[in-house]
């Protein structure tokens, strides 16, 4: 029988939906064309070639390595792109994803990624055009939710800040607003303005949300109804304090 | 256990999120409301940013160089699309606007700081015994005061024995000054009480039997080196400044010869021996001087805060105003500026000392010990439990699910702790204290705070900064460790310990940790006995038994500090 990776304890639907996202296996819930993922991003005018750092490698003439040959790099690495990112800042307030959660989803299903996670962000660093088949992946599955996960690459202040009336994360910045019954972003992920406005679909209702989501929330799935997952960091807990990083001995 | 009871920072939160401060407009709503309107007014909310304004528009004009503008914020997005919203520090009704509580903003804090690093205590017998067996002097109380008198007018920089010598000018100084205590009572009947720390006056009478046997007969001096000596140098001017002034007073008090050969071994005596340093030197790496806060270690820092002398019968208080002070101490001062230098950490700071969100989860965690355990968060030292990993894992799984939902329950909470850092330091500060309180084991409790980061991080799925998620997951293995490079007990660890040197946010929570279990013991000190009775002093002018209230006083502009040099400045 083939190995099932279980990723996650628990038996509450924020753990399921934890499982969910670690696995990769998501729901695909809008569209985000190429040329306004790059617009947004703000790395590179749409259209425009990747900028490298290196030659491809195939031109590199690289010294004889088994490991080299053994590790397929990946088209960015291949290409000699350069290292670029994508930051994410999730509300509390039942946004799709939390920091971890993007971090286990990035390291599990992508090569050649190096997340980084924080309280109120989650950055992802990776070779250009790996890192947009990421961004791309995470903004038009359930992973993200427009109105309660935000690209931004600066200023992310607003986690945790109570939603504005019209339910879409706080940003000092303003680079996303909603307009008419979708959520538009008429500046890049560093604020600066851009060009036309992107359109980055419908906000998830409150009860969509609060099904979707990968936080525990007292008032919607409790932290301390999850007996198995509060189990599992006692375990490790014990472990670390007994043994340090060797519970084998 | 019935989660019925009153929230303690549901009164602040009201105040500070629903209702108008300066032209904010901030007004309606209700503290469990998920959405709000946010006015986006910008600095002219706000009477301090306005004050700041003007201040730097004045200074541009003078000096015809810019300055200060709060339209370089992000470009021209000024700070305040969210409300600006003063803040209340725990444990008092003084509600302040956070500028005020940067330490530059605040001379209260500035003061704490200086009253620290200007002191050090050296000890008097074995000058004492020089002069008694090495030079046939006789040395009586009589004696000894004559000796304090003549200190109490060298310390602060008047001359002795040698004619022609500049001096201070009295009133620049005047926060400069030594006294001396000992656990012989008799001793102490003797000395003139300008002169005396009273031991028996200052503490309740069994802490005071506790420090006096701690002492034994022994006798010390407290001495206080002027602030503006150790601001203008540095913590190590304190022991240097001391030690000079130590040797001119005896040469005089005690008409000596200074020429003679057994002056060197007083002078040897009366300077080093027994000197108390509040804090070691630090490696080469991070290099200061004695006396500088990197090396202060927890328990000195939780003996430096005098509240356990004054609500002994109340240990999560004496906790609480532990946190305020260290978590200056540490966070604002050292990690803030010596290691960083900057605005930000004042915020990580005072999210454990304001708004009584973290007193809320204490005194919360106090209710649910005592109905669980016993009455073990009660002062007392047959009360207390075992301290083993399965009650750690209780009352810090319990305390911080309580905080987290406290954070879901009331968005406003959460908006005050904006950020994660701020968050996992409430938490864990209230997780690892409380389990001190119910075991009086300081490194039962620094477990329960690596627990408590455990479970937050899983709960919420983020923590803090990174420096939070590295240093947090890791503790656990180093808690209960004795190697010789990664031990020490809680109370003798401090910034200067390996993996603690960049922990922003840490540091006041370890020393409320280790003031917790020794508070919740009835203990009259944690560490030394001797710190605990240096500050012991209301001559002092920070007030150490309730730092808050002293930050508050400082943020509204009443606290009056020393080493002030306007006596020398010209008038404006």
């Amino acid at each position: 029988m083939a190995y099932e990776p279980q990723y996650y304890p628990g038996a509450t639907s924020v753990a399921e939906n934890r499982r969910k996202h670690m696995s990769g296996k998501v729901e695909k819930l809008r569209e985000i064309s190429d040329d306004d993922l790059t617009m947004i991003l703000g790395h590179r005018a749409p259209g425009s070639d990747y900028p490298s750092t290196h030659p491809p490698l195939a031109e590199m003439g690289e010294p004889e390595c088994s490991v080299r040959e053994m590790v397929e790099p990946t088209p960015g690495a291949k290409a000699g792109d350069r290292v670029r990112y994508v930051q994410f800042v999730d509300s509390m307030y039942n946004g799709p994803s939390v920091p971890y959660v993007r971090s286990y989803a990035a390291a599990i299903n992508f090569r050649g990624v190096d997340p980084g996670t924080l309280s109120g962000r989650q950055v992802v660093e990776a070779r250009e055009r790996d890192m947009e088949e990421i961004a791309k992946f995470q903004m038009e599955t359930e992973m993200t939710c427009p109105a309660l996960a935000s690209l931004r690459g600066a200023t992310v202040h607003g986690h945790s800040l109570r939603l504005p009336e019209d339910g879409v994360m706080f940003d000092m910045l303003d680079r996303c607003r909603k307009e008419g019954d979708v959520i538009i972003m008429h500046k890049d992920q560093v604020g600066r303005p851009i060009d036309k406005k992107v359109n980055l679909g419908k906000p998830m209702s409150p009860e969509e949300a609060a099904k979707r989501t990968t936080i525990y929330r007292v008032d919607n799935v409790a932290f301390r109804d999850d007996a198995e997952v509060i189990e599992w960091v006692h375990r490790v807990f014990d472990q670390r304090t007994t043994y340090g990083f060797k519970p084998e001995n | 256990m019935a989660d019925d009871r009153k929230r303690m920072f549901a009164k602040h939160m009201e105040i500070k999120y629903t209702k108008e401060h300066g032209t904010n407009k901030m007004e309606g709503g209700k503290i469990t409301d998920m959405t709000v309107e946010y006015y986006r007014l910008g600095v002219d909310q706000n009477p301090r940013k306005l004050e700041m304004k003007k201040a730097g528009q004045e200074l541009a004009k003078k000096r015809g160089l810019v300055g200060y503008n709060p339209m370089m914020h992000c470009g021209g997005i000024p700070l305040g699309q969210r409300a600006l919203t003063p803040s209340f520090l725990s444990g008092t009704d003084d509600m302040v606007e956070i500028d005020d509580l940067h330490y530059v903003n605040n001379a209260a804090m500035q003061q704490m700081w200086d009253d620290i690093r200007r002191t050090v205590i050296v000890g008097l017998d074995m000058a004492h015994e020089t002069l008694e067996k090495r030079l046939g002097i006789e040395v009586t109380p009589e004696t000894i005061n004559h000796y304090l008198e003549t200190l109490n007018h060298a310390l602060p920089g008047g001359a002795v024995v040698q004619e022609h010598m500049v001096e201070t000018h009295p009133a620049l100084v005047d926060d400069c000054y030594v006294k001396i205590f000992t656990g012989d009572d008799e001793l102490a009947d003797e000395i003139d009480k300008q002169f005396l720390i009273d031991i028996n006056k200052e503490f309740p009478a069994e802490q005071a039997a506790q420090l006096k046997a701690a002492i034994g007969k022994n006798t010390f001096q407290a001495a206080h080196i002027p602030t503006i000596v150790s601001r203008t140098t540095d913590g190590g001017q304190t022991s240097r400044w001391m030690a000079m002034q130590v040797g001119m007073a005896f040469i005089s008090a005690y008409s000596m010869c200074a020429g003679e050969a057994a002056v060197a071994d007083l002078s040897y005596a009366a300077k080093h021996a027994g000197v108390i340093q509040m804090g070691e030197m630090l490696p080469a790496r991070r290099a200061r001087a004695p006396n500088e806060p990197g090396g202060i270690p927890f328990g000195h820092m939780a003996d430096i805060i005098q509240t356990s002398r004054k609500t002994p019968e109340d240990p999560a208080n004496v906790t609480l105003e532990v946190v305020g002070g260290a978590c200056m101490l540490y966070d604002q001062i050292w990690l803030g500026s010596y290691m960083s230098g900057g605005v930000g950490f004042t915020q990580y700071a005072t999210a454990a000392y304001c708004n009584n969100i973290l007193d809320d989860n204490l005194y919360y965690n106090v209710d649910y010990i005592n109905d669980k355990y016993d009455g073990a968060a009660t002062t007392g030292t047959d009360n207390k439990v075992k301290a083993d990993l399965a009650v750690v894992k209780d009352i810090a799984t319990e305390s911080t699910i309580y905080g987290l939902e406290n954070y879901e329950k009331y968005p406003t909470t959460l908006e005050d702790h904006f950020g994660g850092s701020q968050r996992a330091t409430s938490l864990s500060a209230a997780a690892g204290s409380a389990v001190s309180l119910a075991t009086g084991n300081g490194n039962a409790g620094l477990s329960g705070w690596y627990l408590c980061m455990y479970l937050h991080k899983e709960a919420h799925g983020r923590l803090g900064f990174f420096g939070y998620d590295l240093q947090d997951q890791c503790g656990a293995t180093n808690v209960l460790s004795y190697q010789s490079d990664e031990g020490l007990a809680l109370e003798l660890r401090g910034p200067n310990y390996p993996n603690y040197a960049m922990n922003v946010g840490h540091q006041g929570g370890y020393t409320a940790i280790a003031s917790a279990a020794h508070a919740g013991r009835g203990d009259a000190y944690a560490v030394n006995p001797l710190v605990k009775i240096c500050f012991a002093d209301d001559l002092l002018p920070f007030d150490f038994s309730k730092p808050r209230k002293e930050f508050a006083r400082g943020a509204l502009r009443e606290f009056e500090p020393a080493g002030e040099r306007s006596l020398i400045i010209p008038a404006k």
